[in-house]
C-alpha cells in the first residue's frame, strides 16, 4: 500500500471511531448496518473478486447466520458461541455449495448459486417449526459481553465495527499468505495454476467456504441489529445488493467492499430528498457509475493513480486535481 | 480532538444523518408507508387518504392551531428498511407516527415506538399486532381475529357450506388470516378440504384452480393481495369454477374488480371498510378523493384518512400535545361522526388498540361492489 493509501485508511479509521459520537440513533443504525454488510461483502469479494467464482447466494448465508443466532440466543446460548456457530455452519454449507463450482463456471455457476439462495429462502419460510415461517423471529436481544451491554445503539455500533475490523484484518492476512496468491491464480488462469501443482479443487472449495462463513458472521450481527428477521430479507434482493457492493466498490480490491457497502447503504438515504423518485435516481446513478468505471470506484482511483505516476495527464486525471500531488 | 469532532459533526450534517430543526408552529406526525415493492398499492392508497385529511385539517388551521407536518418515508415493503425509517423519525421526537401497512413492518416498528412511548396508528391487520401487550399501537381496520369470525358466520349461515377450499398468500398477512380462519372453521364444524398456499406476486394460478376444482367444496375462500386476487379470479372464470367465491375486503375491492375485467362478477364476502358503504359521509369522502387523485379509493385510503382524524379528535379532547397521554386516552374511546365528522363511521378502540366498527356483507354486481347487509359493531352484538 502506498503512503497516500495508508494516510487515507488511517483517516477513515479515525473517522469511523469519532463520527458516531455525533450521530443520533438513526445515523448509528445506518453505520452499524454498513459495518455488518461490509463483512458479508468482504466474504463475497473473496469468492468473486479474488477467486473469480460468481456467487449469487451470499444473501442466503447472511440469512443462515442470522437465523442461527436468532434461534440460539433465546435458548440461552451465549452470543460468542452463537456467533462462531453461525460462521462454522456457513463454512460447512459453503464448502458443499462449492462442489458445483468444480464443474460449472461463470453464468452457469451464477444460476446454481441463485437456485441455492431460493432454496434457502423456501426452507426459512416453510419449515415453520424451526424458523417461525413468514412471521420471522422478533426481538433478538443484543448481547452483553464480559459485563459490557451492547443494548444502546452506540455500544452496538462499536461491537459491529470491532467485529468488522478483526474479520477484515484476518482476511488481509490470509490474502497475503500463499492462500491469497492461490485464489488469484485460480481466477486468472486455473489451468496454469493446476499445472504449477496447485490443488485447484481444494482452493475453489476453500474460497466458497471462507467467503460464505464471512456471510454467516455478518448475519450473526444482522439479527441483533435489526432485531427482526424474516425470510424475505434474505431472498435474492439481499444477494444482488451484496453483489452490487462488491462491484461498485471494485471487485478484487481489498477496500472495495468497504466503499461499496457505504454507497449501497447511504446513497438511497441521501437520495430521499428527491422524494418519490429516490429509487429511480439511485438506480440511474449506479448505472452511470458502472458505465464510467466498470472496475468499480477503487478501479477508477487505481487507473487515475497509474496514469499520474506514468506522467500522462489525461482528462480523467485532471478531474482529480486535488489528489494529484505525487506521493 | 475538538477539531476532529467539529469536522465530524459538519460532515454528519452534510451526510444527512443529522436531524433538521423543526418549526415551532407545526406538529410533527411522520408517516412510514409502503410506496414501492409489493405493498405499493396499499401504501399509496393509505398515503393519499392521509394527505387528503391533512390538507383539509391544515386548511382549517390545523390541530390546536398547529399545522400538521407529515414527511412520508418509503419502506420499500421491507421490514429492515422500515426499522431504519422509524428510528429516523423517532430521533426527531414525533407526536404520533402513522403507518406502516405491512404487518411484518408493523411488528418490528411498534416495539421501537413503544420503547420511546410514541403512539403508532397502523394499517396492519395481522392478529399478532394487538396480542403482544403493546400499549402504543392502534389499528385503523379490523384485525383478523375480528374479521374472520364474521366471515365464518357468513359461510355457515349465509352460504350454508359444509366444506370449504382455502387459497391464501404466503406472507405474514395471508398466513395470519389463514391460521385464524382455520380455527374459526373448526369451531363451526366446517371442513377445509383444500388448503392451498400461493406466492406473493404469483402470476399463474392455473395449478391452484385445478386443485380447488378437484376438491369440489361448497365454497371457496380467497385470501390474497390485490393483484393476485385479480389474476386468480380470471383463471377461476376460465376454468369455470361454479362454487361461490368468498373473500375478505380485498377480493371485493374496486381495484380487484377493475383488474379482473369482469371475472369478479358474483364474488361475495365480508367488507371491513369500503367507499361503497351505505354511509353518506363515506360516499362524500370517496368523491373528494376521486376528484383530487383521479382514481377510486380502496379500504386503505379510508384507513389513512381516518387515522389523521383520530389524531385530531384525541388531541383536541386532551387540549395539548402529549404522546403518552394520547395512548392512554385512545384506549377504550368511542369516536362518533357527530363529534368528529372526519372519522366517517363510529369507531371504538379497546384496551389492546383494536378497532371496532360496523362492517358489511357485499357482492360484486355489474362491475361494482354492492352492499347487501350491514353488520353491527362487535361490541353491540356480544
Amino acid at each position: 500500500m502506498s503512503r497516500l493509501g495508508a494516510v487515507v485508511v488511517i483517516a477513515a479509521a479515525i473517522f469511523a471511531v469519532v463520527l458516531p459520537f455525533f450521530l443520533k440513533p438513526f445515523g448509528l443504525y445506518l453505520i452499524s448496518m454498513w459495518a455488518v454488510l461490509t463483512v458479508a461483502a468482504i466474504g463475497l469479494n473473496l469468492t468473486l473478486g479474488y477467486a473469480g467464482q460468481v456467487s449469487l447466494a451470499q444473501g442466503a448465508f447472511v440469512g443462515i447466520g442470522a437465523y442461527t443466532v436468532g434461534l440460539l440466543l433465546p435458548i440461552g446460548v451465549p452470543f460468542p458461541i452463537a456467533f462462531v456457530a453461525a460462521g462454522l455452519l456457513c463454512f460447512v454449507v459453503g464448502w458443499i455449495l462449492g462442489y458445483p463450482a468444480l464443474r460449472v463456471q461463470h453464468h452457469y455457476l451464477a444460476f446454481v448459486t441463485l437456485a441455492f439462495n431460493t432454496l434457502v429462502f423456501l426452507v426459512l419460510r416453510n419449515e415453520e417449526w424451526l424458523t417461525g415461517g413468514t412471521y420471522g423471529i422478533n426481538g433478538t436481544p443484543r448481547p452483553t459481553l464480559l459485563g459490557w451491554s451492547t443494548n444502546k445503539p452506540l455500544d452496538f455500533y462499536f461491537l459491529c465495527l470491532g467485529a468488522m475490523v478483526v474479520l477484515a484484518a484476518a482476511t488481509w492476512w490470509m490474502l497475503r499468505s500463499p492462500w491469497g496468491r492461490a485464489f488469484v491464480a485460480l481466477r486468472e488462469n486455473p489451468i496454469r495454476a493446476l499445472s504449477l501443482g496447485l490443488d485447484t479443487r481444494r482452493y475453489t472449495l476453500m474460497a466458497f467456504a471462507i467467503g460464505s462463513s464471512l456471510g454467516g458472521l455478518s448475519g450473526a450481527l444482522y439479527a441483533p441489529l435489526v432485531q427482526f428477521i424474516e425470510p424475505n430479507s434474505f431472498a435474492l434482493g439481499m444477494s444482488f445488493n451484496l453483489l452490487l457492493m462488491v462491484i461498485v466498490g471494485g471487485g478484487g480490491y481489498f477496500f472495495g467492499p468497504f466503499l461499496g457497502a457505504l454507497v449501497a447503504v447511504l446513497l438511497p438515504e441521501w437520495m430521499r430528498v428527491t422524494q418519490d423518485y429516490y429509487l429511480m435516481v439511485y438506480a440511474a446513478l449506479i448505472m452511470v457509475m458502472m458505465a464510467f468505471c466498470p472496475s468499480g470506484l477503487l478501479g477508477l482511483v487505481d487507473r487515475v493513480g497509474r496514469r499520474l505516476r506514468s506522467g500522462e495527464q489525461g482528462p480523467a486525471a485532471a478531474a482529480f486535481e486535488p489528489q494529484s500531488t505525487p506521493p | 480532538m475538538l477539531r476532529a469532532g467539529l469536522i465530524a459533526s459538519v460532515l454528519a450534517a452534510g451526510l444527512g444523518l443529522a436531524a433538521p430543526a423543526l418549526a415551532q408552529n407545526t406538529v410533527y406526525i411522520p408517516a412510514i408507508l409502503e410506496l414501492s415493492g409489493p405493498g405499493a398499492v396499499s401504501g399509496t392508497n393509505f398515503r393519499d387518504g392521509m394527505l387528503l385529511a391533512i390538507e383539509e385539517i391544515n386548511a382549517k388551521g390545523g390541530i390546536l392551531g398547529k399545522k400538521i407536518d407529515t414527511p412520508i418515508l418509503d419502506t420499500q415493503s421491507d421490514a429492515g428498511i422500515s426499522r431504519a425509517q422509524i428510528q429516523k423519525v423517532i430521533d426527531n421526537k414525533p407526536y404520533v407516527i402513522i403507518g406502516p401497512v405491512y404487518s411484518g413492518s408493523v411488528l418490528v416498528d411498534m416495539a421501537l415506538a413503544a420503547q420511546n412511548e410514541i403512539p403508532e396508528i397502523v394499517g396492519g391487520e395481522a392478529a399478532a399486532i394487538t396480542q403482544k401487550g403493546n400499549k402504543y399501537v392502534f389499528r385503523t381496520s379490523f384485525g383478523q381475529q375480528f374479521s374472520m369470525p364474521k366471515i365464518a358466520n357468513y359461510i355457515r349461515d349465509g352460504v350454508k357450506a359444509k366444506t370449504v377450499s382455502l387459497l391464501w398468500v404466503n406472507n405474514d398477512f395471508g398466513k395470519g388470516g389463514r391460521d385464524t380462519f382455520k380455527k374459526e372453521m373448526e369451531k363451526r364444524n366446517i371442513k377445509i378440504v383444500a388448503d392451498i398456499s400461493s406466492e406473493s406476486g404469483q402470476t399463474d394460478f392455473s395449478a391452484d384452480v385445478v386443485k380447488i376444482k378437484a376438491a369440489n367444496a361448497d365454497a371457496i375462500f380467497v385470501y390474497l393481495n390485490e393483484e393476485e386476487s385479480a389474476r386468480f379470479l380470471r383463471e377461476a372464470k376460465k376454468q369455470g369454477i361454479k362454487a361461490p367465491l368468498i373473500g375478505e375486503t380485498t377480493l371485493l375491492g374496486q381495484k380487484v374488480i377493475d383488474l379482473a375485467q369482469g371475472a369478479a362478477e358474483g364474488v361475495k364476502g365480508h367488507v371491513g371498510l369500503t367507499v361503497d358503504a351505505p354511509v353518506p359521509a363515506v360516499k362524500a369522502f370517496a368523491e373528494r378523493f376521486k376528484k383530487k387523485f383521479n382514481y377510486v379509493c380502496d379500504h386503505n385510503g379510508i384507513k389513512g384518512y381516518t387515522a389523521v382524524y383520530f389524531i385530531k379528535y384525541v388531541t383536541e379532547k386532551m387540549g395539548k400535545f402529549d404522546s403518552k397521554l394520547f395512548a392512554q386516552t385512545l384506549h377504550g374511546l368511542t369516536i362518533t361522526p357527530k363529534e368528529e365528522p372526519g372519522v366517517l363511521m363510529e369507531a371504538t378502540f379497546d384496551q389492546n388498540g383494536d378497532i371496532d366498527r360496523e362492517s358489511f356483507l357485499g357482492q360484486v354486481v355489474n362491475g361494482k361492489q354492492k352492499i347487501v347487509e350491514v353488520l353491527p359493531k362487535l361490541g353491540n352484538s356480544k
